[in-house]
């Protein structure tokens, strides 16, 4: 005989078909996707949609209108055998050595000095940096054909008053990379400094409290603590503006229109050039390579960030 | 610690599932890339004088929308119950997009002749409508309008290229503009103005890559030929871009150009200053001395060009525009019925190329393509005082006359210029030599656009 004790009162039990503990079971369950579906939504629709219809497009020769033919991977041994294609990752590689060194360097002292609290017109000096980040590209570009035109433009005519001669600078295939190179600068840096300024601000004033206690010179107190504690506000702004540089467009687009002879064609002004000719298919091959490439690129500055942590 | 209220399955699961579904899409997406031709639509029916309707109509903006709209006036006149809706857009930017994508699109547009080949599918066939004009439309207009032997556009402006020279210069240096009959003449006159000014460098020669392109092609057609014959396939390797380029060669190693970008500062400092006496050019450089020129104005004239062989043709065309009606234009009768009146009848052509507002002399910068808008002894804009009142109309239908037919031009002509235009380039600059630009152009152009056409 056993006791009746040890059973649990039928009561408490759910029964298998009681709607009310189901229901109950339901709500948490789909709350959080019901919550989150619009994202899921508008990333499936205007992410994941065009990403997968661009990579099927890449392989066909589809010219915006008219039958789209299956054609393999001809698009892509075409990019990767085209002269034209190397050209064009060959100057955003340029364009990327003439910039992301010289904003990384030149947006550390400038962060270095707006972070210091005895900088006289530091919020005139923030205003400075900051707005031509938020102003817009096309304007900036325009004062920039005007500021850099050979024959009228204002550079010049400084150079003039010194003795300097005129210069070529958008085109002479020597003076157009530096002179986008430099609009480019111009535009992001102010992107950099607040990036490498809100690294700076969040190193622990006592460390260099510390530091100075143990006799380090600002000098030593720079290279020991500043530049190892900001490292990481580094490495994202290399990753950003290595996205950014190969993905150039606006820039020549407006100011040279990737002239003279292609010198200003980057990667992203040469896949905009398919598109243009209605030639969507290899216009998909080629973002796709650039993905890849700048994909691997990430990948490389992370690493480096990974090793050095280790 | 909080425990997620989502178990990481069910989120991955979610996540193979939106992956599913995006692969699923991929297939479905393969319908949007249009899955099958289509035949030319043909537009056949004229409708009657009293055809009642509204149809929309782009041009583009600035000083011809302004001239086309007063034309346009003429036309409501004459067809009361017809409302058009002129609008002035960015045609470069919009036109192909819209008639790719069929939506917003107008009842008809302007367009440049060297865009309409390469949408043709998405315009009407116009041909049984332009058949009745045929015979008395310039030949080269209608070829640029045809693709497989369908006219898609009505022919509207003829750009005649002519040889634009100061006249006080040539005087002073002895050089006679109606002796400059081939371009050899051409180089012995510039030769001869600079012996008399040994800072002349008398030729023009285009640093912009597109007009330099033009250019060339200006002086290619003047001997029959263009960049792509009928079919499409590359003909630069021939003796008469060989002439062309030679030519050009021979000027630059005499030290006789002026290389400078159209109308751009320098250039026109050159043109002032006399250092550029020799211009041939398409006859909407009468632009500079009417608008820009000061110290030049009214020392300018023009005359045809020379000839790459004694008797040969005297001009060619330089760009040029005509009107296209997209295949799925709501009110398509309508703006045929408007294009009918602005290029084959009197007082569509008088409206535009007659005084107006805008010009009062008339507009001095193309010359109609159809055949009796352009008689020497009625002609449509009066004597030019910035070319020292000049009869610039009887020079330049004259020359129109002379335009040899073309082929039609390849859809991928404006990208050519990426080669063959930057070559040029290289040419005048002394970097390259005319075999090397035919050459390297030649592999290029198959390469990158012929053979991905």
């Amino acid at each position: 005989m056993t006791s009746g004790t040890l059973t649990p009162p039928r009561k408490e039990r759910a029964a298998p078909d009681s709607p009310r503990p189901t229901r109950s079971r339901r709500k948490p369950f789909l709350a959080p996707y019901l919550f989150v579906a619009p994202f899921y939504i508008v990333f499936a629709a205007f992410g994941l949609y065009p990403l997968v219809f661009a990579l099927q497009l890449s392989f066909t020769d589809w010219k915006g209108a008219g039958r789209a033919n299956f054609i393999g991977l001809e698009n892509y041994t075409y990019l990767l055998t085209s002269e034209e294609f190397w050209s064009s990752l060959g100057n955003s590689a340029v364009m990327w050595l003439l910039i992301v060194p010289l904003q990384i360097v030149g947006g550390l002292a400038a962060a270095v000095l707006l972070a210091n609290a005895r900088l006289r017109l530091r919020g005139m000096f923030r205003v400075a940096f900051i707005a031509p980040f938020v102003t817009p590209l096309v304007a900036m570009a325009q004062v920039w054909i005007v500021a850099f035109d050979t024959d009228y433009g204002l550079v010049n005519h400084l150079f003039n008053l010194v003795g300097l001669p005129d210069i070529d600078w958008l085109q002479s295939t020597v003076w157009a990379k530096p002179t986008l190179a430099l609009l480019f600068l111009w535009k992001t840096t102010g992107f950099a400094i607040i990036i490498l300024l809100a690294g700076l601000q969040a190193v622990p004033g006592d460390v260099y409290e510390a530091a100075a206690l143990d006799g380090a010179s600002r000098k030593r107190q720079f290279w020991s603590l500043t530049l190892p504690l900001v490292r990481r506000s580094i490495a994202f702004l290399v990753v950003v503006q290595t996205l950014a540089v190969f993905q150039m467009f606006a820039e020549p687009f407006v100011v040279t229109q990737g002239g003279p002879y292609g010198s200003t064609t980057t990667g992203g002004l040469y896949l905009y050039n398919h598109i243009l000719a209605s030639d969507l298919g290899t216009g998909a091959a080629n973002s796709f390579l650039l993905v890849l490439l700048v994909f691997a690129l990430s990948l490389l500055s992370v690493r480096l960030l990974r090793s050095r942590d280790e | 610690m909080s425990r997620s209220f989502v178990p990481r399955r069910s989120v991955l699961r979610g996540a193979l599932g939106a992956g599913a579904l995006a692969a699923a899409a991929g297939p479905l997406a393969a319908c949007a890339p249009g899955s099958s031709g289509s035949e030319p639509r043909k537009l056949t029916g004229t409708p009657s004088a009293s055809a009642k309707g509204e149809i929309t109509i782009w041009n583009r903006s600035g000083d011809l929308f302004k001239v086309f709209d007063a034309a346009i006036d003429a036309f409501r006149k004459a067809y009361p119950d017809i409302k058009v809706n002129h609008q002035a857009v960015d045609i470069d930017a919009k036109l192909a997009n819209t008639l790719i994508s069929g939506t917003d699109l107008p009842d008809g547009s302007f367009w440049d002749d060297a865009k309409i080949g390469g949408q043709a599918e998405h315009l009407y066939d116009l041909t049984d409508l332009i058949a009745p004009y045929r015979d008395k439309t310039s030949a080269y207009k209608l070829s640029v309008n045809t693709v497989d032997g369908r006219i898609y556009g009505v022919p509207w402006d003829l750009d005649p290229g002519l040889l634009w020279y100061r006249e006080d210069l040539l005087e002073d240096a002895g050089v006679d503009p109606a002796g400059l009959k081939t371009y050899d003449d051409l180089l012995a006159a510039a030769r001869s103005l600079r012996e008399k000014n040994p800072k002349a460098r008398p030729l023009h020669m285009e640093k912009d890559p597109f007009l330099g392109q033009l250019w060339l092609e200006m002086l290619a057609g003047q001997q029959g030929t263009s960049l792509a014959d009928a079919d499409g396939q590359v003909r630069l390797d021939s003796k008469e871009y060989r002439n062309i380029l030679n030519w050009v060669r021979d000027a630059v190693d005499d030290d006789l150009v002026t290389h400078a970008e159209y109308l751009k500062q320098a250039d026109l400092a050159a043109l002032e200053n006399g250092q550029q006496a020799l211009v041939p050019w398409a006859v909407w450089w009468s632009f500079a001395p009417q608008q820009l020129l000061k110290k030049g104005k009214g020392k300018w004239r023009a005359a045809p060009l020379p000839a790459w062989t004694p008797g040969g043709a005297r001009s060619g065309a330089m760009g040029g525009s005509s009107f296209i009606i997209p295949a799925k234009a709501k009110n398509p009768e309508l703006a045929w019925l408007l294009y009918e009146f602005l290029c084959f009848k009197e007082p569509g052509y008088s409206a535009v190329y007659g005084p107006s507002e805008v010009y009062p002399g008339g507009l001095t910068t193309s010359v109609p393509s159809y055949g009796p808008a352009r008689r020497p002894d009625k002609p449509l804009f009066e004597p030019v005082a910035a070319l020292g009142g000049q009869d610039l109309w009887k020079v330049a239908v004259d020359a129109a006359d002379t335009i040899p037919s073309a082929a039609p031009i390849p859809a991928w002509w404006a990208k050519s210029v990426d080669y063959l235009g930057n070559n040029l380039q290289r040419l005048i600059e002394g970097k390259m030599a005319p075999d090397d630009v035919i050459d390297d152009s030649t592999k290029k152009i198959q390469r990158n656009l012929v053979d991905r056409a």
